[in-house]
């Protein structure tokens, strides 16, 4: 912690947060949203969350501003002149949200300080899993051992939220199943045909090299930040590259849409099914100690290593299909033709 | 040494301030998309200063390798995005509202 970095950070972060809050301008208000998530991940960083950095690097830089930009894509962009309202409404909002605020920054005032050894989180859980993390499951950071295997029933849940997400945007915009519509006039009445020769040899060089690189965060969360999240979104944002820079139907060449259901609804069986071999081969659901009975040559230890790579792949599986389901449903308006 | 990094830190958030002017009063939504830009950028950089004075860079590292992947995808949607719609016209700082494609 370094509070010279905090201070400007925090001031930073409180104007850009200002600023795309009353910027009436909803590209603009995007763009800048993506600037103060910029700036969140920076104060992560330096309060040492580095896991927390990461997932907000690979969604907030990566993929929530294509989201924004993909959805304004298909409204307006400005907001209506609205009538003026009533001066007693305005005072009684103004009143309600600053006596709120208020109660709560009170309430802060019981708050541990920070990195306060004595407060009930770094007292009595914390140390449990800073001492027993490399002896019981042998993973050296242990924020993927908490979120994989310690609290795997929670993260277990997580990937079916974000499953369940991608069924809902499915639900609401997606013409899944059905018969292909017919092609609509693009807003313009020109239609997409020339794109940049330059962008395209440059992602055409560049997506392998990411990809590859979101594989490794995947594989190597146990030493390193990242894991099946982080990884997840970063080949999401892959594909989402491609089909920015070439066009939606090329990436569905690659990635058909029932295919990426197909791989969303694999990783939570990944993930599930493994907590399902644990409950069969005799341990708790998602104990994977258990597992070293099927593994070649591991321990029961090692096993649990093992086994939290398994449900990191179910995860980034699960990530990566939602986040291209995601996009290409907001971007074509659900025709999953073409868009942005 | 660890004096040296802070101060280069410091430097670098004092030019993102100046940076988030552009970002914040821009008066072209394109200003502000090449702010945000250049404040992706020094993030990367600050992050491996931050790694720097951890004593921790390897992890860190990881961090700015996928900024410097994804910082450029937000660039390349609002470029296509005003391939699609050429309003680049002003729209002022919440004062002035104009339709989507009126000309000038």
């Amino acid at each position: 912690m370094i509070w010279q970095f905090d201070l400007l950070i925090l001031a930073l972060g409180v104007l850009c947060a200002l600023a795309s809050i009353s910027l009436k301008d909803l590209l603009s208000a995007a763009i800048v949203f993506g600037a103060y998530s910029f700036l969140m991940c920076l104060l992560w960083t330096e309060m040492g969350a580095v896991d927390v950095a990461f997932t907000e690097a690979a969604v907030g830089a990566g993929v929530s501003t294509v989201f924004f930009l993909a959805a304004v894509y298909h409204t307006t962009r400005t907001v209506k002149p609205r009538r003026r309202g009533r001066m007693l409404h305005k005072l009684v909002g103004l009143a309600t949200a600053a006596g709120i605020g208020l109660l709560l920054l009170s309430a802060t005032v019981d708050f541990p300080t920070w990195a306060d050894p004595n407060s009930p989180a770094s007292v009595y859980l914390s140390p449990y899993y800073i001492t027993e993390t490399i002896p019981m499951t042998a993973v050296p950071n242990i924020v993927t051992s908490v979120l994989a295997d310690f609290r795997g029933f929670d993260t277990m849940f997580e990937t079916s939220v974000i499953f369940v997400a991608g069924l809902a945007v499915l639900a609401i915009l997606g013409s899944y199943g059905r018969r292909q519509r017919d092609y609509e006039p693009s807003p313009t009445g020109k239609d997409v045909a020339h794109q940049s020769p330059i962008v395209q040899a440059a992602c055409r060089v560049f997506v392998p090299f990411m990809q590859l690189f979101a594989l490794y965060v995947v594989a190597h969360g146990h030493h390193s930040p990242g894991g099946g999240f982080q990884g997840g979104v970063i080949l999401g944002a892959s594909f989402i590259l491609v089909a920015i820079s070439y066009d939606l139907r090329v990436m569905q060449r690659r990635l058909r849409e029932r295919l990426a259901m197909l791989f969303a609804g694999l990783g939570v069986l990944i993930y599930s099914g493994i907590g399902a071999i644990c409950l069969l081969l005799g341990g708790n659901f998602l104990d994977y100690s258990v597992l070293h009975t099927i593994l070649p040559a591991t321990s029961p230890i090692m096993a649990r290593s093992h086994g939290m790579l398994g449900v990191e792949v179910g995860v980034a599986f699960t990530v990566m299909a939602i986040m291209v389901i995601i996009y290409v449903n907001v971007a074509s308006h659900g025709k999953s033709d073409r868009g942005l | 040494m660890d004096n040296f990094f802070i101060v280069g830190g410091v430097v670098l958030l004092v030019l993102m301030l100046l940076t988030l002017y552009r970002a914040i009063i821009g008066p072209t939504a394109i200003d502000r998309l090449m702010a945000v830009n250049v404040i992706g950028t020094k993030t990367t950089v600050l992050l491996i200063i931050i790694g720097m004075l951890f004593n921790w860079v390897d992890m860190f590292v990881d961090i700015a390798l996928a900024y410097a992947l994804l910082n450029f995808i937000v660039t390349i949607a609002t470029s296509r995005y005003f391939q699609h719609h050429k309003n680049l016209s002003p729209i002022g700082f919440g004062i002035r509202h104009r339709k989507e494609g009126a000309r000038k």
